[in-house]
């Protein structure tokens, strides 16, 4: 079996950003369910939340492809 | 070499799975200016974009027939769910049109992903997002600087009420974000997803392909791992149009912080 | 599906570097075409489809205000119809009840007047005939008187032999006969009796 080992490295920097947006979600639908209207405000903020969280997966991704081989 | 290359090499004929070059296609020239297929399916996008919405927008119905109803229906949510709600209703108008075109932009590329012509997700070559990311990081620098003035924009990054010694770790974290992670993020996630998807696709129906063509008890599992592809094209189709909303999102929330009154 | 037909394995000879190349750097074509076609379909939103579709918007806005503004405006017309037509059923149905009281009223009347009329009339006629009556019994007692005297007188002279044509005598044997048969001191008798 032949592979990269960088590809491993992007699973692992996917896992924090995983618990990450899914925290955030998790908080997000919380609120919308106690309180609907606060939707509009909440959205914003969670979108730019997952969008923070996220880059850390996105940068492993673009990482692995970079320290190919 | 292969960045997926999960090889079972077994012989002449064993399966090599799809890589990453499984995405250069180039129809005329060679190298660097190559015009690729993805840049054909571009321009086909646009020109399919242009000519739809120019076409279902002529008649100015007020009551819509089938074709503007979608225009509308699209229009609606890119100009009330995303540039009203997040941009705030005296300012967003000016921005509709640049978040109107990127959505249709990015839906209709992605979604050549599972159209069967096409068969090829533009927004897997990095090129394209990376173009678009630029575009947005552009504009929303540009509003942020004509509404605070330059000084005053990179003054705003910093909220106010902080204790001074915090102010510039606070400014560098956030010019980095500004800089860099918001434009590189919006361009690699689009590339990312649609990227890995397409391989994912890709890895399903030839996989499926070489063991139906095995002997033994393989096409079996040929059979269960194409129907996996469906399942897979499916989930794939919610992926494009997630993907496309989520760039639009974004974009819309880096120019609402951009000319927001306190950043 | 084109993705069977090109060779799984990456050709490190065929397409030279970017067939290769990490999927993250950026072809330059395929990144210029993207600003192109972006800035193309851009221009096409902004001039023109984007304009249009406010314009239904505002247009839709507009005929949807208005399309109230007509619904409140007739519904306005329809409850002053309604009003006045209860107006006028009120006013009809006073009318027909005041109708109705004078008719009776009327009726009432008339049958007051009849009745007195009427009564008027039997009273009359009880009145006239009782007069008849008295009158005709009048000449009745005067002829019988007369009559009664004549024939008494005749009897007697006849019984008595004598005459009793000397007119005082006789009208004062009448009388006083009369007047004692009246009074109840004279029996009647059997004129024959004793014969």
């Amino acid at each position: 079996m032949t592979g990269n080992i960088a590809i491993l490295g992007y699973g692992l920097s996917a896992i924090g950003p995983g618990i990450g947006v899914g925290l955030i979600f998790a908080a997000y639908i919380n609120g919308v369910a106690r309180q609907p209207e606060a939707r509009g405000m909440l959205q914003p903020i969670a979108f730019l939340g997952m969008a923070i969280t996220e880059a850390l997966a996105i940068f492993g991704i673009a990482l692995a492809f970079v320290f190919k081989v | 070499m292969s960045i997926i290359a999960l090889g079972m090499e077994g012989g002449g004929d064993g399966f090599t799975a799809p890589d990453a070059s499984i995405f250069w296609e180039p129809l005329i020239g060679e190298g660097a200016t190559a015009i690729t297929r993805p840049v054909f399916l571009m321009v086909i996008a646009g020109a399919l974009v242009a000519w739809f919405l120019l076409a279902t927008t002529k008649r100015r119905a007020l009551v819509p027939s089938k074709g503007q109803m979608m225009t509308e229906g699209a229009y609606g949510l890119v100009r009330n769910s995303i540039a009203k709600d997040i941009i705030g209703s005296h300012e967003f108008l000016r921005f509709v049109p640049l978040l109107f075109t990127m959505f249709l932009l990015i839906l209709v590329n992605n979604f050549f992903g599972v159209i069967p012509p096409f068969n090829y997700p533009t927004m897997s070559r990095i090129g394209f997002p990376v173009a678009l990311a630029l575009v947005i990081w552009v504009v929303f620098h540009v509003v942020g600087m004509k509404k605070h003035g330059f000084v005053g924009y990179w003054k705003s990054l910093v909220p106010s009420g902080l204790p001074g010694g915090m102010v510039p770790a606070i400014f560098i974290l956030e010019l980095i974000t500004d800089l860099f992670t918001r434009p590189v993020t919006l361009g690699l996630r689009l590339f990312g997803n649609m990227f890995a998807g397409h391989i994912l696709m890709a890895l399903f129906i030839s996989g499926g392909w070489y063991m139906l063509q095995a002997g033994g008890i393989l096409p079996v599992a040929g059979a269960v791992t194409w129907a996996f592809a469906i399942v897979m094209t499916l989930f794939e189709m919610l992926v494009e149009f997630l993907q496309a909303y989520v760039f639009t999102l974004l974009s819309a929330l880096y120019i609402a912080g951009a000319v927001a009154d306190s950043h | 599906m084109h993705m069977l037909t090109i060779p799984a394995s990456g050709g490190e000879g065929e397409g030279g570097f970017w067939a290769t190349a990490a999927p993250i750097i950026p072809h330059p074509i395929e990144f210029l075409f993207s600003l192109v076609v972006f800035a193309g379909l851009f221009w096409v939103v902004a001039k023109k489809v984007v304009p249009r579709l406010e314009q239904i918007y505002a247009e839709r806005t507009a005929a949807i205000e208005g399309g109230m503004a007509r619904a409140e405006q007739a519904q306005a017309e329809a409850k002053a119809a309604l009003d006045s037509y209860n107006a006028q059923l009120q006013d009809a149905r006073g009318e027909a009840n005041r109708i109705r009281e004078d008719a009776r009223a009327q009726g009432a009347q008339i049958v007051a007047e009849m009745r007195t009329q009427a009564q008027a009339e039997a009273s009359r006629i009880v009145e006239a005939a009782q007069r008849q009556i008295e009158a005709e019994r009048q000449s009745a007692v005067t002829s019988l008187r007369g009559e009664v005297g004549r024939l008494s007188t005749d009897l007697a002279s006849r019984i008595v032999g004598e005459s009793l044509q000397d007119e005082v005598r006789q009208k004062g044997i009448v009388e006083r006969f009369l007047a004692e048969l009246e009074s109840g001191d004279i029996k009647p008798e059997r004129v024959g009796g004793d014969v």
